[in-house]
């Protein structure tokens, strides 16, 4: 009895300690990022450890050097846009390939699923071909639409839709709702974890996203977070400390995303498992 | 939830309408990086030519190099290079690749410009098949600057270190380093700038002058390697792991000089405790070479036009290149250093600095540039160099001279798809 409570210790200390060291390396570039906004050039090469008085001087070169309010501005604009349309075409696309029958769907769905598996830049010069001929180069649409339906936004639907009782549709269908008012009226507000763990999945790529944008924007107009971040990395002599200030400015709208929708976001990533 | 979707389209639709696209025609466009060196330089250009031409647009866009060449990859590869700016500043060791690869985007502007005073070494990066493609922007012209601090310790001034050889160099840091404990060299380890700078310190290359690689029966390249290896040993020249680490040692105090480009002088600078405890001369040379120098090159860039685009009126625009009072000015607030001999006249040239205690060094890198040998870069520059970084960590750690650069070799060719 005694052996099996120390043993149970042990494993529960080694657990702990294993989770307190990945934890640790989860979240050190994060700390070390905050560190080195606040310390200039020389101390962070120099390795320092601890903040230092040079926040404020950062951020004003940062924001002396770079349009930060445009490109904050442009980072939320095309990122809560994305997320709101990929969740309204992905969540139908994949209640549909659920709910409704067809004897090819499973067959879509495996060359969605193939798509999925291509790297982004081995389509990247087909892409800028269709949308150079179709006149959307430097257009907002031309900007959404590649990444607007997602394979694995689909796929992700499809497996939460799993879940989704079928005798719910029917007594919906009984009582006299129609199929669209069921998706809006049933399936979403059953789904919200579902719907809260993708909308952090989207937030985090379209708010990232960097290639597509870079190649298809090519007006200093459009400038996003991300891009802005990699301009302060070009020159010969690098203010590392205004890259750091750059980098937690850009960090910061993702880190509060998730915090707000962890909980859903957590549910949803254990539905989507179960 | 219907409510949550309202709001988010409602803030969405208000915020993305702020965020219109800039219109591009009648006007000269150009794509360039950092705030702080070419883009300032290019404001000086605009503000000079709109001077004496107000009616001319001229819109200066920051791009990084890198996104520079996805966009002329992509464009080029979809056949609509409309998009491209007139005017797009290029990295030196790429020039020759972009211009091979993509010969439908660069516009040849040989006859032209006129490139007199432009240093031969700088000029041939841009050129290919005898033809010019690029107007020479910034100096990447080898300097060595040393801590005469660290020097004196050892018994040595700056005037032991001027025109000497690598043998002499090593014999001095090894001096430095039992009387001062610091390496007088500092290199990241992997990259093979510090090869590169002696091969072209004496006119040699990667590549012969057909394009084919060349690293078995290349007597400089097989000589670099080994005074590397040297130095390595000796302790003379310590590797770290990383770029940030390698600007680090300067700031730290841990090397004993600076062996690069002159744009290095940013880094060297940035730290105002050490400003007297520097002084700037040519390079080590090789020796056994009829063709060694002391002045070599790293870096740099150069702008090039696209094709299809009015060419005669943005190399009007450019020939603020080849005005003093440009280079005098931008000298200053961005430390570029121009290629163009006649730059060396401006005040602020011929101006004592004050961090390397009232020396001339800005006149004197421009003199150093115009003695740089020329080097052939070709389209395959950046696979040579990483297959001799491999090389030359395999030699370091014992391998053999001959095998590795042969395998070197192979990889390149291999690259080029013999």
């Amino acid at each position: 009895m005694r052996e099996g409570a120390l043993s149970k210790k042990v494993s529960r200390f080694c657990m702990y300690a294993f989770l307190i060291v990945a934890s640790f390396i989860s979240v050190f570039p994060l700390y070390w990022a905050f560190i080195s906004a606040c310390n200039n050039t020389q101390q962070i090469l120099g390795g320092r450890m601890i903040p230092s008085t040079h926040l404020m001087e950062n951020l004003t070169n940062l924001f002396a050097q770079q349009d930060v309010w445009r490109a904050m501005k442009n980072s939320f604009a095309t990122t809560l846009l994305q997320v709101v349309l990929s969740l309204a075409v992905s969540s139908i696309a994949g209640y549909g390939f659920e709910i409704y029958h067809d004897k090819y769907k499973d067959r879509v769905m495996s060359i969605l699923m193939l798509a999925m598996m291509v790297p982004f830049v081995a389509v990247l010069v087909p892409l800028f071909q269709m949308f150079s001929k179709a006149g959307l180069l430097n257009s907002w649409v031309g900007f959404f639409l590649p990444s607007l339906a997602t394979p694995f936004l689909i796929m992700y639907f499809r497996n939460s839709a799993r879940t989704f009782p079928k005798d719910t549709i029917e007594a919906a269908r009984i009582d006299g709702l129609n199929e669209f008012q069921i998706f809006i009226k049933m399936f979403i507000p059953m789904m919200k974890p579902t719907y809260a763990s993708a909308a952090t999945i989207t937030f985090m790529n379209a708010w990232n996203a960097y290639l597509w944008p870079k190649v298809i924007m090519q007006t200093p107009d459009a400038t996003t977070m991300p891009m802005l971040v990699s301009n302060l990395m070009g020159g010969y002599v690098i203010d590392y400390g205004v890259v750091m200030a750059g980098v937690t400015l850009c960090s910061l709208p993702t880190v509060i995303i998730f915090f707000i929708l962890q909980k859903s976001f957590t549910n949803g990533v254990a539905g989507a498992v179960k | 939830m219907k409510k949550l979707v309202s709001l988010f389209l409602a803030l969405t639709i208000i915020v993305s309408c702020g965020a219109a696209l800039a219109a591009e025609d009648g006007k000269i466009t150009i794509w360039t990086w950092d705030p702080n060196f070419n883009i300032a330089a290019m404001k000086v250009a605009k503000e000079m030519y709109n001077a004496e031409h107000p009616d001319v647009e001229i819109v200066i866009e920051e791009v990084l190099s890198e996104d520079i060449e996805t966009r002329v990859i992509t464009a080029a590869s979809a056949g609509d290079i409309s998009n491209l700016p007139d005017i797009m500043l290029i990295q030196d060791n790429s020039a020759q690749k972009f211009i091979l690869n993509y010969p439908s985007v660069y516009a040849d502007i040989t006859g032209k410009y006129d490139f007199d005073g432009f240093a031969e070494g700088k000029l041939a990066y841009s050129i290919v098949d005898g033809k010019n493609y690029g107007v020479p922007f910034d100096a990447g012209t080898v300097i060595a600057a040393y801590r005469t601090d660290y020097l004196e310790a050892a018994g040595y001034t700056i005037a032991d270190v001027t025109d000497i050889t690598w043998e002499r160099f090593i014999e001095i840091g090894k001096d430095v380093k039992a009387k001062t404990g610091k390496p007088l060299l500092t290199a990241q380890a992997g990259s093979v700038d510090t090869i590169c700078m002696m091969l072209q310190s004496c006119g040699a290359s990667m590549f012969n002058e057909d394009g084919s690689v060349n690293f078995t029966n290349n007597e400089v390249c097989k000589a670099a390697l080994e005074i590397y290896k040297t130095m390595a040993l000796e302790g003379v020249l310590v590797e770290v792991n990383t770029w940030d680490e390698y600007c680090g040692t300067f700031s730290n105090g841990t090397a004993g000089s600076a062996i690069n480009g002159c744009w290095i002088l940013g880094t060297v600078m940035g730290v105002p405790d050490q400003a007297g405890k520097w002084a700037l001369t040519n390079m080590p040379k090789m020796t056994g070479f009829e063709t060694a120098t002391n002045y070599s090159n790293n870096g740099g860039s150069s702008w090039v036009f696209t094709n299809g685009t009015d060419i005669d009126l943005a190399l009007d625009f450019m020939k603020a290149y080849r005005n003093v009072d440009f280079y005098n000015t931008i000298l200053p607030t961005t430390s570029a250093i121009g290629t163009w001999a006649g730059a060396k006249e401006g005040s602020n040239y011929t101006a004592g600095n004050e961090y390397f205690n009232g020396d001339a060094i800005f006149a004197k890198i421009v003199e150093f540039t115009a003695q740089v040998p020329a080097n052939q870069t070709g389209a395959f520059y950046y696979d040579a160099r990483d297959a001799l970084g491999t090389a030359l960590t395999n030699y370091i750690n014992g391998g053999d001279l001959d095998t590795e650069l042969a395998n070197a070799e192979d990889t390149v060719n291999f690259a080029m798809g013999f």
